[in-house]
């Protein structure tokens, strides 16, 4: 995933422990469930009421929850819309385990993982009064497809039928693939093919429910209905987004939608990102959506220590290079500029070792199949990145006759990134290329660099992960598939498509389900031989800092929407 | 009060009197303006020091302030210490360049964030500010003293042509154009006529600054060329038979230059400011290069832990731009004899 | 006087024409730019990608899309944002111009009170030391980035000193004038005063230069011979005529601040004003609001270099607009 943008392929190894989940949950005694239920409702009544500040930039878009497809919203919305299941409202890797939403409970599938069938909760009502159907959810899925939802095409075409429905969406007809009963409160879905992945498709908010009715078109600035903990009640992209406690709700599931503790969420746009950090550190907002700048850190890591999180993130930062253009066709000029970049240099201009780590290969560490490999060090063998080699990259510049040519760098023209840029341009010289950077908006920068008629050579670019399955970062960045010349949805951006590789991770796919101990070695393998033939430089995992006000209390960070702001209190 | 004793004296010494030309008189009254000269001496300080960065950069402190240096180290206070340093106190975030050092051999003004000597970047910085400040301001008043005296004294329909096509320019969106001009040059060189440039190229910003400006130095002129064109002297002119070139060029136009020559060195500064959001919009100087414009930029990223970044620039341009005006006043009293005789003071 | 205003609208229209053409072509000649990727969302297969460039149009030829999106602006005024989708443009617009409004005026008031103040005092000392201070503090005025004046600003009163003497000042951001006069006061205060510094400067010089000019005109002259003070000569006869050139340039000035050219402004303080609409539309590259905003701004700067040009009759009674 990009930060803030969110391209879902779902995890294979976590559809395993979904399965384990199932029996896991059942097992927690009731006695366990009831003491935590009492403290729950201890804290409720100590620190219920008060409104949460959060400060952003700009306006995050398409209210549509079909439609929106960045982390700002996302992060809003796991408080406010509920789909048959849901990513638990837990700390860290925790919140990567499915649990039941508006569904009793996860199901197994039947006829070799083609059909689910969920056995809907009763009594469930919207923000609007009325009551969750089941045909709600049939139009929901039909909804997807005429409102043009951004992985309809990626997730959602697994349904009997859906290929029609994106092709001529107007007369979208599922009823076949999503079958309603409404006698026995179920709902069906029939699927082209077995799916490991089909759960966490429904736990995004793009298959969160909405009423049947609603109208085919996207919602823009009017308020969707909820039927979370919190309601939309009033939005204005230039000014705010205002949340308030939804009236029809009442818990049914402390993991999937719990209640909150604040009465009311304010998301406030149009400061500049120094002026959200005084304003928090001032106590006039308790949140900032937005990355704190370099200049700040310093000073609210020592004068407002306790307010400040640092949670790992499992990302990159990396320099694509486009493998099909001069000089980056050829395979020692890519090992050059890995071997020659200055790691730590980055990781300062990032803004110091507590925010980043060097890394030299795509899969950051912690994730599974990850294990520590970088060739691109003095020194190598250890695994770990500890000093760039500039004698060895400028030999391999001349070996690969590619010195002198002219390079251009491109990247978002942000602060940070321009830093990164103008760090690689002096890199580049260095080794004997004569580099230019380009900084363009990061409104264009990011589908600029994808299209390879835009003939980019190396850019700067980073990746977040959506869910801790090696594929999100191998095959979705490597994998031939994911290379569409002359388009600007082309997220292998460096154009690699090394058919032995290739290989590799399809077979790693596959062995996902049958095999999942094997697939990880797989997938171990695939990493060190993508990381040989650099088609990127991969740069760093950063890390996310969290800057909240004094009064801010149950800072809860999920690794999979990362702040929960449904979860904090502020008196 | 000097040359109206002169001229009393022909009387006496007519013999010896050697008259002269206006422009001598001028000359030597700007000689003897000690506050024009003090301004001009420190203008071609300015210059010659910009002119010098190379030297400053080799030679004295010692560095390359086009690569980054983020890993550097250099001399303070006897001991070799880091450029950047990182943050030591409570959660350890942040890096920090140093600040100034006042030491001219070992950065004089600081780092900025990618671990460059500043101070060796406001000397290269200057000759681009000064290029591009000065050209796009000579240029703009040019044209704009053109367009203002054509149309301010023809009128009609020549003059709503004209307004409005100022007026155009005014409202045009300029950012918009910066962009798209930056994203086009970014993936093919633009060709002009014979001339091919490319993003980097100083001409783009010295041309965009120029002709964006031109409605603001036009107007105010025009305006006084409609006040102009009404006075005695002009109508005089016209009785006595003259052309209207010679009109415009011989009667309104010094009646209006002493405006254009105030306005040109509030231009200059104007626009050295305006270059910086060009540059950071893509156009013109690229990274590393510098321009003052850029080090204020850079500076704007530094602003809560090194102000010193974003500071000096801003002191660089007013003093010159201070520089530029006493001298403009200076040229205008020497030029205009008038001013001075009419008013009582020195 | 009808053949003036007549001509003037004719004027105004053929600006406005020409300004959204050039505006049109320039934002589709820009390579990367194409809306429908975005408005897709990341990621989005080339289906949705066709259905998306469908719905919005964008697969038309471009003079179509061109009389569409006018069409859209001025005659149905449903024109809809690219980026926050469904927020109607002109809507966006009337909200934010109340804001700009109070934020110029105020800087205006400010502004040209001070520099006026400034030329004639420089004028009146001349030759004493008031006159090259005066210039000196003016220069630095114009030699400084708003933005940069803006964010020292923040930096002393929000951050730095905000707890020791200024508690009094309220959060950046805004607060209408008919809800709360005092905050709106408050918001507005260090605002107007970044702002009008980088025109103080300017303006000062410039009366300055034109005072200075005006002393040795022959009407001038005669008001001496008739024994009139300095001051008096300076204030009543000197400084009308000699407004021309100050008159000028407020006109291009205002008309272009009050259309959004306070954008760093407003951007710094947080102001929600037409400045800050332009520059986010520049981010994100939102065609509509940048047309709208432009129009908007063509509109005001045609007007006020119409009643400039009125004004000119009344400050020098020979001039005469033909």
């Amino acid at each position: 995933m990009r930060h803030y943008r969110k391209p879902l392929a779902i995890a294979v190894a976590l559809a395993v422990a979904v399965g384990a989940a199932g029996p896991a949950v059942a097992k927690t005694s009731g006695q366990a469930a009831a003491a935590k239920a009492a403290a729950r409702a201890k804290l409720m009544a100590e620190h219920r009421g008060g409104t949460f500040t959060m400060l952003a930039k700009g306006a995050g878009g398409s209210l549509d929850p079909q439609i929106n497809y960045t982390l700002q919203y996302w992060q809003l919305y796991q408080s406010t819309q509920d789909g048959l299941v849901a990513f638990k409202h837990a700390a860290g890797t925790k919140a990567f385990t499915l649990v039941p939403d508006l569904a009793v409970a996860l199901p197994k599938p039947t006829d070799g993982g083609k059909t689910w069938t969920f056995k809907l909760r009763k009594g469930i009502k919207y923000s609007t009064g009325a009551t969750v159907q089941p045909r709600d959810f049939l139009w929901t899925f039909q909804r997807i497809f005429k409102v043009h939802t951004p992985t309809a095409g990626g997730f959602y075409s697994g349904l009997v039928g859906a290929d029609k429905c994106l092709k001529t969406p107007a007369t979208c007809d599922l009823s076949k693939s999503v079958v309603i009963d409404n006698k026995a409160g179920t709902v069906t879905f029939h699927l082209v093919k077995p799916d490991a992945e089909w759960l966490y498709k429904l736990a995004v908010p793009h298959a969160s429910v909405l009423p049947w009715g609603t109208p085919n078109k996207d919602m823009g600035t009017k308020l969707p209905p909820s039927t979370g903990a919190y309601m939309f009640t009033k939005y204005d992209p230039n000014h705010e987004l205002v949340l308030k406690r939804n009236p029809n709700f009442k818990q049914w599931s402390v993991d999937a939608m719990p209640d909150g503790f604040v009465d009311s969420i304010v998301q406030k746009f149009g400061l500049s990102v120094e002026a959200e950090v005084t304003q928090v550190e001032n106590g006039q907002a308790d949140f900032l959506f937005d990355f704190p700048p370099a200049d700040r850190l310093n000073e609210i890591g020592t004068k407002y220590p306790n307010q400040v999180h640092i949670n790992t993130l499992f990302a990159d930062w990396y320099a694509p290079m486009n493998v099909n253009l001069a000089p980056f066709n050829n395979k020692l000029a890519r090992q050059a500029v890995n071997y020659a970049i200055d790691r730590n240099a980055a990781v300062r201009i990032f803004g110091g070792p507590k925010t980043a780590v060097p890394s030299c290969q795509m899969l950051p560490p912690g994730f599974p199949a990850y294990v520590a490999y970088c060739p691109y060090t003095k020194n190598p063998g250890s695994g770990k990145w500890t000093a760039p080699d500039l004698a060895k990259a400028k030999a391999l510049v001349k070996q690969s006759g590619t010195a002198g040519q002219k390079v251009a760098i491109v990247g978002a023209n942000d602060e940070v990134t321009k830093g990164m840029l103008t760090y690689l341009q002096s890199v580049l010289n260095s080794i004997g290329y004569k580099a230019t950077i380009k900084p363009l908006s990061s409104n264009i920068s990011f589908t600029y660099i994808q299209n390879t008629k835009n003939k980019v050579q190396i850019s700067v670019s980073q990746w977040y992960q959506d869910y801790p399955a090696p594929s999100d970062f191998l095959n979705v960045l490597l994998g031939c598939g994911s290379f569409h010349p002359g388009s600007d949805t082309s997220i292998n951006i460096s154009g690699y498509c090394n058919k032995k590789v290739n290989a590799d991770m399809q077979k790693a796919l596959q062995l996902g389900i049958e095999d999942p101990p094997a697939a990880l070695k797989l997938w171990t393998k695939v990493d060190k031989a993508t990381t040989d033939d650099a088609a990127q430089a991969v740069l760093f995992n950063p890390r996310l800092i969290d800057f909240v006000s004094k009064r801010v209390g149950n800072y809860i960070w999920s690794a999979q929407f990362y702040t929960l702001v449904g979860q904090v209190w502020v008196q | 009060m000097s040359e109206v004793a002169a001229i009393g004296d022909v009387g006496q010494q007519s013999a010896r009197v050697v008259g002269r030309s206006p422009w001598a008189l001028a000359g030597r009254r700007l000689l003897r303006n000690r506050s024009a000269l003090i301004a001009l001496a420190g203008f071609i300080v300015i210059v010659v020091a910009c002119c010098a960065a190379g030297w400053y950069a080799d030679s004295v402190a010692h560095t390359n302030p086009f690569v980054s240096t983020v890993d550097g180290t250099t001399l303070i206070d006897g001991k070799q210490q880091p450029v950047m340093v990182e943050s030591s106190g409570g959660l350890g975030l942040g890096v920090t360049p140093i600040g100034p050092t006042w030491d001219i051999h070992h950065y004089f003004l600081g780092a900025d964030s990618q671990g460059r000597d500043v101070a060796a970047r406001m000397l290269y910085g200057g000759r681009n500010s000064l290029i591009i400040g000065t050209v796009s301001a000579l240029l703009c008043c040019f044209f704009a003293t053109l367009i203002a005296l054509i149309a301010g004294f023809f009128g009609g329909i020549v003059d709503q042509i004209l307004s409005r096509v100022l007026d155009l320019i005014w409202a045009f969106p300029v950012f918009l154009l910066a962009i798209s001009v930056s994203t086009v040059a970014l993936t093919s060189d633009i060709p002009i006529g014979p001339i091919t440039l490319s993003a980097g190229s100083i001409w783009l910003p010295i041309i965009i600054i120029s002709v964006i400006y031109v409605p603001y130095v036009a107007r105010p002129i025009r305006g006084q060329v409609l006040s102009v064109r009404e006075k005695e002297f002009v109508e005089a002119s016209i009785g006595l038979g003259a052309s209207n070139l010679r009109l415009i060029f011989s009667e309104v136009l010094p009646n209006v230059v002493t405006t254009v020559i105030v306005f040109f060195p509030l231009m200059i500064a104007t626009n050295m400011l305006i270059e910086s959001a060009l540059s950071f919009l893509g156009i013109g100087v690229q990274p590393p290069d510098a321009s003052w414009g850029t080090i204020i930029s850079d500076g704007q990223g530094l602003l809560y832990t090194r102000p010193w970044v974003a500071i000096a620039p801003g002191i660089a341009i007013a003093t010159t731009v201070l520089c530029l005006n006493v001298l403009g006043d200076g040229v205008r009293d020497a030029l205009d004899p008038r001013a001075r005789l009419r008013v009582g003071r020195r | 006087m009808i053949a003036f205003v007549i001509r003037r609208l004719l004027g105004m229209l053929l600006v406005m024409f020409a300004l959204s053409v050039l505006v049109f072509l320039i934002f589709y000649s820009t390579p990367g730019v194409d809306p429908a990727s975005r408005i897709a969302g990341r990621n989005a297969d080339p289906e949705t990608l066709k259905q998306v460039r469908h719905d919005f149009g964008l697969d038309r030829p471009l003079a179509v899309q061109y009389v569409i999106l006018m069409k859209k602006l001025f005659i149905t005024r449903d024109l809809t944002s690219f980026v926050n989708r469904g927020a109607k443009v002109v809507p966006q617009i009337v909200d934010a111009a109340p804001v700009t409004l109070s934020l110029v005026f105020g800087a205006v008031i400010l502004w040209v009170v001070l520099a006026i103040a400034m030329g004639l005092a420089a004028a009146m000392m001349r030759g004493t030391f008031v006159d090259p201070l005066l210039m000196i503090i003016g220069l630095i005025g114009i030699s400084m980035p708003v933005f940069w004046l803006g964010e020292v600003v923040n930096l002393i009163t929000q951050s730095r000193l905000h707890d020791e003497f200024f508690s009094w000042l309220p959060p950046l951001g805004y607060t209408p004038l008919t809800e709360d006069p005092e905050q709106w006061f408050l918001h507005l205060l260090f605002p107007w005063i970044t702002l009008s510094v980088l025109y103080i400067g300017f303006y000062g010089r410039v009366l300055r230069s034109s005072l200075i000019d005006s002393q040795s005109e022959d009407f001038v002259r005669t008001a001496r011979s008739k024994g009139l003070t300095e001051r008096r000569v300076l204030g009543r006869h000197i400084l009308r005529t000699s407004m021309i050139t100050f008159v000028s340039l407020f006109g291009l000035d205002f008309a272009a601040l009050v259309a959004g050219g306070a954008l760093l402004t407003e951007v710094v303080f947080g102001l929600p004003g037409v400045g800050k609409l332009t520059y986010d539309s520049l981010e994100n590259l939102d065609l509509p609001i940048i047309m709208a905003t432009t129009m908007y701004a063509s509109f005001f700067i045609v007007m006020a270099n119409a009643v400039v040009d009125i004004l000119y009759g009344f400050l020098d009674p020979r001039v005469r607009v033909a």
